[in-house]
């Protein structure tokens, strides 16, 4: 590719003196004139000056001008320059053959003045043009590499921060699906345990697209996880969420939030609405009712306002179905919205018992009606689907307290053991449930600190109808068991590693296994069911 | 937890009475050590009176195994109650130790 030159350069090669004088004479100033007196010389004068056009006459001794194009052409440095055949070979044959060569034009001698102007402007121009588009197409290029980039990164922080595994307890089900629009969006949803008896969903929308929205996004969630640790009011939780997003806030954006905590003994739901489009819910006669309180604006717009929170009761057959407005505002070709009341239809024919299958009914109907219009916003669904019937737990709650001491975990499996004696829970597990206990507190203790002072471990335990839910915690520093690679159990003796071992152990023995990091505590949580 | 040693067979038999944890395992750990360097490396490890092992106690044996192999011995099993033999089988233990049912299948071999 030639440089920007102020003046286009051409490089004449002809054995003939005069023609070559004749062309100078006609092209300075105009243009810068090289001359070249046989094809070798032009062939080095063309490589290392990268002239804009060639002149080249045919009829040379040594190479023929036939020859310096096929040269020309052949190396890449040189094969873009457009050549024009100056000769007294008029035949069409000749012609035809210069043409195959790659020669841009041919000129017959003895050269017009103004042919020979008007042809070397035309060329000199096109070269112009294909050089500028190339330059053109390198950027785009450059500059869509350096996107999709962007997108990627997007899309792997959203993605790797929704939970995938969603459990299955006896008492309800729990499935959430977001799907990304092409340009990152900032939608986001989450579900766990806050404690044994309370659960936390959420669905939440960030306003804008792209990488800052879903750092947004992070942050929120991360907001959320650290509010619940310690607060069961949802008012409380987003008030204080709102606080933290709108202190910062430069770029003043904002988050649309729905937040509910279910009570498990009670069947109690209490929620906070800021700025998010109503759930539905189906109750387990088939009615459909929405649940349209809202208790603020958007959150991270504006700092120290209160929300509010509102309860209903969930009982066994009602289905909790959170969305985001990807949804209801799903378009096709003919600017048609998916809209609200399609998705109460849905719900309301749907044979729930399944929170996973209605998300993929509803997935489904969104995309067969959106057709081939491109997903314009991110499409989230969480369903909460409640099994049985909400009982107030008759056994008592198992609460220990331990020091870090390796002695301590006999005392905490016979304390247990006693519980689990009177709770009835059987034998079998009761030994699965130590030697959990041993994996982990060893770990704590062995691992979690790094002074030689005391601390403590606290151990608490919930029976309920069906499961068993377990929650360690302790002070020390933030490490989570669960991370340990699971090891290669088919390895033979000689390959046998006993790394991980006992963290594999547990995640196999129990039925799920969570960890929390909230302030200053780490927080395990283990169900069995029973 | 408890340790009887006996012979029979020509195997070094452990009888472990109770449960093989954190807090139990050096002193497993320390009797089958001393057996290996006596030159009784033909052992069997008999698990009808153990409650349950947690992975310090598979360390030991896994270690105890790789020792006794290295020596032209073995480190047989028997006895594994279900909560023990379902952790032999999650950990890969069952495919690596030798596991019997019993005393007599195991010093039959």
């Amino acid at each position: 590719m030639s440089e920007l030159r102020q003046q286009a350069m051409i490089l004449a090669v002809d054995d003939t003196p005069e023609n070559l004088d004749v062309v100078k004479g006609l092209l300075v100033p105009e243009y810068q004139v090289r001359v070249a007196p046989n094809g070798q010389i032009g062939l080095k004068i063309a490589r290392a000056q990268r002239p804009d056009l060639i002149l080249l006459d045919i009829m040379m001794p040594e190479i023929d001008g036939y020859e310096v194009c096929r040269q020309l052409k052949a190396d890449p440095d040189t094969a873009d320059i457009p050549v024009i055949f100056l000769t007294a070979k008029g035949e069409t044959e000749d012609q035809a053959a210069g043409f195959e060569l790659g020669a841009a034009d041919y000129i017959l001698k003895p050269i017009n003045p103004t042919l020979l102007r008007a042809r070397v402007k035309t060329h000199i121009a096109l070269k112009s043009s294909l050089d500028q588009l190339k330059r053109t197409g390198e950027e785009l290029a450059k500059a869509k590499a350096k996107m999709e980039d962007e997108l990627n990164v997007g899309q792997r922080i959203q993605l790797s921060m929704l939970p995938t595994v969603a459990p299955r307890l006896d008492d309800f089900n729990v499935f959430a699906t977001m799907r990304a629009a092409r340009q990152v969006g900032g939608d986001l949803y989450d579900y766990f345990f806050i404690d044994p008896k309370r659960y936390c969903v959420c669905v939440a929308d960030v306003s804008d697209k792209g990488v800052p929205a879903s750092l947004f996004m992070a942050v929120t969630k991360t907001l959320i996880r650290a509010s619940t640790s310690d607060d069961h009011s949802t008012a409380s939780i987003v008030t204080r969420i709102n606080n933290e997003l709108a202190r910062d806030n430069e770029a003043s954006m904002f988050v649309t939030i729905f937040l509910a905590i279910y009570d498990i003994h009670s069947g109690c739901l209490t929620y906070t609405n800021a700025g998010h489009n109503p759930p539905f819910i189906k109750r387990a006669d088939g009615a459909i009712e929405s649940v349209n309180d809202l208790h603020g604006p958007v959150a991270g717009a504006v700092e120290e306002l209160a929300y509010k929170e509102s309860q209903l009761q969930l009982r066994a057959g009602d289905t909790l179905l959170l969305y985001t407005d990807g949804v209801s505002e799903a378009m096709n070709s003919d600017d048609e919205l998916f809209g609200e009341q399609r998705i109460s239809s849905l719900l309301q024919r749907a044979d729930v018992g399944d929170a996973e299958s209605l998300c993929s009914e509803l997935l489904a109907e969104v995309d067969s009606f959106a057709g081939d219009a491109e997903q314009s916003d991110d499409i989230t669904l969480l369903a909460l689907v409640v099994d049985k019937d909400a009982q107030v737990s008759q056994t008592e709650v198992f609460e220990i307290e331990l020091v870090n001491q390796f002695s301590e975990i006999d005392r905490l499996n016979d304390a247990f053991n006693e519980y689990a004696d009177r709770v009835e829970i059987d034998m079998a597990t009761q030994l699965k449930i130590n030697m959990v206990f041993d994996e982990l507190i060893n770990n704590i203790i062995s691992y979690g600190f790094n002074d030689q002072r005391e601390h403590k471990i606290m151990v608490r335990a919930d029976r309920g109808t069906d499961e068993l839910i377990i929650q360690i915690e302790d002070g020390g520093i933030p490490f989570n068991p669960f991370l340990r690679e699971t090891p290669d159990v088919g390895a033979s003796l000689e390959e046998r590693d006993i790394g991980g071992l006992g963290i594999h152990l547990v995640k196999e023995v129990m039925d799920s296994v969570s960890y929390q990091r909230n302030h200053h505590l780490n927080r395990v949580m283990l169900v069995k069911n029973l | 937890m408890n340790i009887t040693t006996s012979e029979e067979n020509n195997h070094t038999i452990v009888s472990i009475d109770g449960k093989v944890d954190t807090n139990t395992s050096p002193d497993l750990e320390r009797t089958l050590s001393g057996l290996i360097e006596a030159g009784q490396v033909n052992l069997l490890a008999d698990f009808e009176n153990l409650s349950f092992i947690s992975s310090a106690g598979l360390r030991v044996l896994l270690a105890t195994a790789k020792k006794t192999k290295a020596q032209s011995g073995s480190l047989k099993v028997c006895a594994l109650n279900p909560t023990v033999k379902e952790v032999f089988d999650i950990s890969g233990f069952s495919t690596i130790l030798s596991v019997f049912p019993d005393r007599t299948s195991a010093l039959g071999n």
